[in-house]
């Protein structure tokens, strides 16, 4: 029993199963030598090609030089590409691939300068150099397997397990390649010192180099140079073996050479087994002893539709209509231009496309070679698929299943083990495309686990969540139960006082929000904006013992009301009086504002008003909201009260205070002046007055009159304070604003407020002067207001509401002073 | 007498034997759970979009186990709703929801737009959203099932759902079947399909 080795030594051959014999066209492109072709424009190389992560070295106006790397990367699988001539990249853009789908990939457009220069090159001396280094220089040289899989080599060369046997495939099967068969013709010494590195790298015990028997000028040039090399004699040898197709495919070469299979789903490493194509190798020994990288390879470029066939040096990257070009290429209709050969090859979409490091063949055949694909007709189970299948599988079945789509069924019939050679759709009597069918079936098969693999990923991130979520919360609880506990232990006991004190407060604020709200909406019935506002007013009072006092001064405004929209009827300048107490709205919440700002300093009486005014506020914010006169503006200057009223309030509340405190001694008078002063100035003039102005000087005329009935200035002096104190407070807003921009109004306003205060009051009392003798029936509401004030606490509460009022009267008048130009201070 | 008190005495002895060997077997051999849920389970596309309104793929499963209709999971489609039927023994029906596309999308988020609010991170169910707290969100688009269940929370609209690019890797050999007609005969087509329509204008 002889053993392997000895078999190998002996040159026995297996036969592989299966295979066909389609006819030879080599000698189309074998009978001359391999040459070269002038420079195409630009090249297009895709990045990255083999091994997805990297990052371009380049970019989009560099200079490059022949063998600048363009890519970088660290994963093991990265596989460098190269330039492969000198020029500008001109463009990184997706681009039409070489490749059966012709997606568009990532290309990177080198304009060449046509100097062809190379960039810099470090020769080697072989016995210098060490494994991992021989092994770098491999990979950063971006050498992958030539023989069409494109699988880089350096990691073939580093194999986990022990290699025995090294097949070097010069078999070259396909009918119309041969560039293989040259390129051992030509380059044969070459070849052998490839083969030398790769017998240093992996030591195996035998080398063969494979070469089919169609090839006899290619074996003599190889055996010559095996018999010249320092290799150790016997450890290699060239084995001829017979011509059948697909003797190139590696399964089935290992198959002829040592009578073993590669189990499926395995690799040939793990039977001891490397195999390497005859170019890899030559392209092997440049990059190590010449630090050339792989930037061109042989491309067969055949076909009877090209007048100069035969085998070309070709830069990787190079245009396939550049190359069609110089070979001097006549389409003809339907004309197919196809990568690989004819058996595996695939029909180029568009030949924009460049050469890749896999790229063997063009081929360019004529319709008498290669005819259009016949009809596909009924399979009749004939089983010569059967017969001519090299992987022993069962073509008719697996036909079956993916036609009906079963891919599950096509998969248990060992799709997978499928080389898609193409034999059995070559032997099929019934021209069924057989291998197309499998492609789709894999392609089918693959987006099946793919999708089954992310389902799984899926749920294992969903589980992996879940548990999280629930560690999340358990830790949470934990944690607020131990502060509680914390709480529990260190709480004193007026902390709880102080912390249900403070509960007590919140509910009482929300009670009384509650209050405000439910005022606001019983009374929002009033057809007129500036009713409504007057009404929130004397709502907002009901506080304590104030509620008949509001009661009553809800009558008095009803029945103002009343006779103020008549009045108003007659008025042309309805929509502008609207549309100024609109803005007095928001000029009254920022004066309510200021009068919380001032709430600490002031007296018990103030605080009543600022209460009002806040609630007041409230209202005129969400009147101010509806508002369907102004909604931006009034929008943007609230906004713009918040921003403000934090800082500026408190400065504001400052002078306002000061100015107040003038401003009331000086008020005092004026009201005095006021009330004397009954009657006689332009009431034609206030003709147009708004109904909300009328309204509100109506209400301070009753402010006015209590003060005669109870005959103490202190109240008159508080209307005049606060109005004074909003004046002041307007007119300090307004300073401030003016650095923020504020609504015009606002600024109009302080230009009215400014000139003086003492003015704006006279007017104002003025005019309830004037209102009182030309309304009668405002003389009743006066008369009740008369008997309340009998009371004190009452008319003091009557007073604050008043005040309130009185604000809003002297602000909408101001606004209405700065909107009309007839008004007194100009 | 004796033949017969033997015979009961003998088959009451063997039902004791066997009664506390299956007793025993019970205890034994018992099953957690419901096997078929995991069956069902690995069926489920496990999205965990919750469009069968159960909050995810499990609580559908057992909700199938339990006697619910197999046909309420869209993403899977018509194919994973057969399966479920045939593991089920039920007669298959048409998909519940609208027939939804069958293209798988990724969210997608215009990270410009983002302004960092993390409510997508928390609908995501799968964690395949990440950011902080008013920082930049992200997808990532390799572990995004396409559930949709980010882009209703997303308070900007900044969450797009994109279909998958096709690349090599992914690329179908089906799907780019490039139709090729031959000018002359879409041509005479055309001239044929016209004609009638011509003797129909005429007719009318």
């Amino acid at each position: 029993m002889l053993t392997l080795l000895d078999q190998l030594d002996k040159g026995t051959l297996w036969r592989s199963p299966g295979g066909i014999h389609p006819p030879e066209v080599k000698f189309l492109s074998n009978a001359t030598p391999i040459g070269q072709l002038p420079l195409a424009s630009t090249y297009l190389v895709p990045v990255p090609q083999v091994g997805e992560n990297c990052t371009l070295a380049v970019k989009v106006g560099d200079k490059v030089l022949k063998g600048t790397p363009l890519t970088q990367g660290t994963s093991i699988w990265h596989l460098p590409v190269h330039a492969p001539t000198s020029g500008t990249v001109v463009a990184i853009e997706p681009r039409a691939s070489n490749h059966a789908s012709a997606l568009p990939v990532n290309t990177c457009v080198i304009a060449a300068d046509g100097k062809d220069t190379w960039c810099e090159l470090v020769p080697n001396q072989l016995d210098d150099l060490s494994h991992q280094q021989i092994v770098d220089k491999i990979r950063s040289a971006g050498i992958a397997g030539m023989g069409g899989a494109a699988f880089p080599t350096h990691i073939k060369l580093n194999p986990v397990s022990e290699i025995d046997l090294v097949i070097i495939n010069g078999v070259e099967c396909e009918p119309y390649i041969s560039a293989d068969d040259r390129l051992m013709r030509e380059y044969s010494q070459d070849i052998l010192a490839g083969i030398g590195i790769i017998h240093r790298l992996l030591a195996p015990k035998r080398i063969v180099i494979a070469i089919e028997d169609n090839k006899p000028e290619a074996a003599k040039a190889m055996q010559a140079a095996v018999n010249q090399c320092g290799l150790p004699a016997g450890s290699i040898r060239v084995t001829v073996i017979p011509t059948k197709y697909p003797s190139g495919g590696e399964k089935q070469l290992i198959q002829i050479i040592t009578g073993r299979e590669v189990p499926s789903g395995s690799i040939p490493a793990k039977l001891g087994i490397v195999v390497h194509n005859v170019g890899t190798a030559f392209a092997i020994h440049q990059a190590v002893t010449q630090g050339k990288p792989l930037v061109e390879r042989v491309v067969t470029v055949t076909g009877k539709n090209v007048s100069k066939p035969g085998n070309y040096w070709l830069p990787i990257g190079t245009p396939v209509d550049h190359v069609l070009t110089a070979t001097e290429f006549t389409p003809e209709a339907e004309q197919k231009v196809i990568i690989g050969g004819p058996m595996m090859g695939h029909a180029l979409a568009n030949i924009q496309v460049p050469i890749l490091k896999g790229t063997n063949c063009i081929l360019v055949p004529s319709s008498q070679e290669i005819g259009s694909a016949p009809e596909e007709k009924a399979c009749i189970r004939c089983g010569e698929c059967a017969t001519a299948c090299p992987a022993l599988l069962l073509p008719q079945q697996l036909f079956w299943h993916a036609k009906a789509e079963e891919y599950d069924k096509a998969a248990s019939y060992n799709l997978k083990d499928c080389i898609e050679c193409g034999c059995c759709s070559y032997v099929c009597p019934s021209d069924i495309p057989l291998v197309e069918y499998y492609r789709i079936a894999k392609s089918a098969l693959k987006q099946a686990a793919d999708e089954k693999q992310q389902a799984e990923r899926a749920k294992q991130r969903f589980d992996a969540r879940l548990a999280r979520l629930e560690e999340e919360k358990l830790a949470r609880e934990a944690k607020a139960k131990e502060a509680a506990e914390r709480r529990q232990a260190t709480m004193t006991g007026t902390d709880k006082n102080a912390v249900a004190e403070a509960m007590a407060r919140i509910a009482a604020k929300k009670a009384a929000a509650a209050q405000a709200a439910t005022g606001g909406a019983t009374i929002e019935q009033p057809a007129t904006a500036e009713l409504n506002a007057t009404a929130t007013d004397t709502t907002a009072a009901p506080k304590g013992k104030a509620a008949v006092a509001a009661a009553i001064a809800r009558a008095k405004a009803k029945k103002a009301a009343q006779a103020n929209t008549e009045s108003t009827k007659t008025h042309s300048v309805e929509t502008d009086s609207a549309q100024i107490d609109s803005s007095a709205n928001v000029d009254e919440t920022e004066s309510a504002t200021d009068v919380i700002a001032q709430e600490a300093p002031l007296s018990q009486k103030d605080k009543v008003a600022a209460a009002i005014a806040r609630a007041k506020a409230k209202k005129a914010a969400q009147q101010t909201d509806t508002a369907p006169l102004e909604p931006t503006e009034t929008a943007d200057s609230t906004s713009e009260l918040n921003a403000a009223d934090d800082k500026k309030a408190k400065v504001a509340a400052a002078v306002a205070r000061a100015k107040a405190k003038k401003a009331a001694q000086q008020a005092e008078t004026n009201a005095e002046n006021g009330l004397n002063q009954t009657a006689t100035p332009a009431v034609d003039s206030k003709a147009n007055v708004q109904a909300d102005v009328n309204d509100d000087t109506e209400a301070a005329a009753t402010d006015i009159n209590d003060a005669e009935a109870i005959k103490k200035a202190k109240v008159a002096a508080a209307v005049a304070r606060a109005k004074a104190k909003k004046i002041a407070a307007a007119s300090a807003e307004s300073k401030t604003d003016a650095e923020i921009e504020s609504v015009d109004v606002i600024r109009a306003e302080a230009n009215v407020a400014s000139p003086s205060i003492a003015a704006t009051l006279d007017t104002a009392t003025t005019e309830a002067d004037a209102v009182l003798p030309s309304q009668g029936s405002a003389a009743e509401p006066i008369e009740t207001a008369q008997l309340s004030s009998e009371e004190l606490k009452k008319a003091r509460i009557a007073a604050t509401i008043a005040k309130a009022k009185a604000k809003k009267a002297a602000l909408a008048q101001e606004a209405n002073a700065s909107s009309d130009s007839s008004v007194t201070n100009d | 007498m004796s033949g017969i008190l033997i015979a009961v005495i003998l088959l009451t002895l063997l039902a004791l034997v066997f009664g506390v060997l299956l007793g025993f077997a019970a205890l034994k051999f018992k099953v957690e759970g419901n096997p078929i849920v995991d069956e069902l389970e690995a069926i489920l596309p496990q999205t965990q979009c919750g469009q069968c309104g159960y909050p995810g793929c499990r609580p559908y499963a057992e909700a199938i186990a339990n006697g619910d209709k197999v046909n309420k999971c869209p993403p899977g489609g018509t194919a994973t709703m057969e399966k479920l039927a045939t593991l089920m023994g039920v007669e298959p029906e048409p998909l519940n929801a609208e027939a939804q596309s069958q293209v798988k999308k990724v969210a997608y988020i215009r990270e410009d737009e983002c302004i960092g609010c993390t409510k997508c991170i928390q609908a995501c169910p799968v964690d395949a959203i990440i950011g902080a707290g008013k920082l930049m969100h992200t997808v990532l688009t390799t572990d995004c099932t396409g559930c949709d269940l980010c882009v209703e929370p997303c308070p900007v609209d900044c969450i797009d759902m994109i279909p998958v690019t096709q690349n090599l890797k992914n690329w179908n050999w089906r799907l780019n079947a490039i139709p090729v007609t031959l000018i002359q005969e879409t041509l005479s087509k055309e001239i044929q399909s016209k004609d009638p329509q011509l003797e129909e204008e005429k007719r009318c």
